[in-house]
């Protein structure tokens, strides 16, 4: 991981250079502010996979003599088909134009966003997938 | 070893929560800078003793979540002693407390609108102060609450199944890492309208 981290590293060091530049020769506060927590960004992402590289030591793909078999086994968990995602996007779609138009049509899209998220959370806890 | 790739996901789009939080707080300091009359006279409303408070109880439940995690990590969730033999609980009964100290929160974060509005007349269109002060302290607070539905799903997994999985332990992890963004973002909230002011 620790080519992933080293990525990150340069954003998070150029912006710690580029911020107080900026600052000094502008004085503004919006760009300042954007600047800063783009910093964050940068420098969130870098501490974690900095984390992950002292965890976790070299990878297969981070040594000269990795193999590539080296990289078979389970990766995670993937759904193989799944419809509450859709569900989840159309009630967030929902709620948005509740947003925009009316307050009853945001407590329907709330109410779908509910059902979506517990369908989606359970779906492999329920029926069949029990366990 | 890989990474666990719901962690980096989580990362990763956590950091692209603090871009939408950086544009909230680019508009906080744009309108201060604009209206410097406004917020002399409109941050002498802040109740700050009582939102310390309530910030206190926010970042402390920072901890008891990882403490929470840690015993999700060792496998335990749920407590081996009685309800109140604190030095055996489990994942179970620290993701409660800190679901019951963010609720705190929440309580207090409406109580401190109620009177802003009720009694001071500080509304989201009443100037440009309370227009970035509810937005700014209102979006933070939404996403306190979507957080506290997430301890929820975590609990009711571990609920559900007969026994502790790795992916309840990896979903456990990832909604602390969260808890503890949204956390962070609150103190430099805190900082900003409370303390800079």
């Amino acid at each position: 991981m620790k080519i992933e981290a080293f990525i990150f590293v340069v954003v998070a060091v150029f912006l710690a250079v580029v911020t107080p530049i900026y600052w000094f020769m502008s004085k503004d506060p919006t760009g300042t502010t954007a600047l800063t927590l783009t910093f964050g960004l940068g420098a969130m992402i870098a501490f974690y996979f900095m984390l992950l590289a002292r965890r976790l030591g070299p990878r297969p793909e981070d040594r000269q003599d990795g193999e590539i078999e080296e990289l078979a086994g389970e990766y995670g968990f993937f759904s193989p088909h799944s419809w509450w995602p859709l569900m989840a996007g159309a009630a967030t779609t929902v709620v948005f134009v509740g947003l925009v138009f009316a307050w009853f049509i945001l407590i329907i899209g709330l109410a779908l966003s509910v059902i979506a998220v517990i369908g989606w959370v359970f779906e492999y806890y329920r029926g069949d997938f029990a366990h | 070893m890989r990474p666990n790739l719901t962690s980096v996901g989580t990362i990763v789009w956590l950091s692209s929560e603090l871009m939408f939080f950086a544009a909230l707080f680019a508009i906080y300091f744009t309108l201060r800078s604009n209206a410097p009359g406004v917020w002399d006279e409109q941050t002498q409303l802040l109740n700050v003793p009582f939102a310390l408070t309530i910030t206190t109880v926010l970042v402390l439940s920072s901890v008891t979540c990882q403490i929470g995690v840690l015993a999700a990590e060792r496998g335990q969730v749920g407590r081996t002693g009685r309800l109140f033999q604190v030095s055996k609980w489990g994942m179970r009964e620290w993701f409660i407390l800190t679901f019951l100290m963010g609720a705190f929160f929440i309580a207090g974060q409406s109580y401190e609108y109620a009177e802003l509005v009720l009694h001071e007349g500080l509304t989201l269109s009443s100037d440009p102060y309370g227009s970035i002060f509810y937005l700014a302290t209102g979006f933070h607070g939404i996403h306190v609450t979507l957080g506290l539905f997430a301890f929820l799903l975590v609990l009711g997994r571990t609920y559900m199944t007969s026994r502790f999985t790795h992916e309840q332990a990896t979903s456990a992890i990832v909604v602390s890492y969260y808890w503890h963004f949204v956390d962070v973002v609150w103190i430099a909230l805190f900082l900003t309208i409370y303390v800079i002011q």
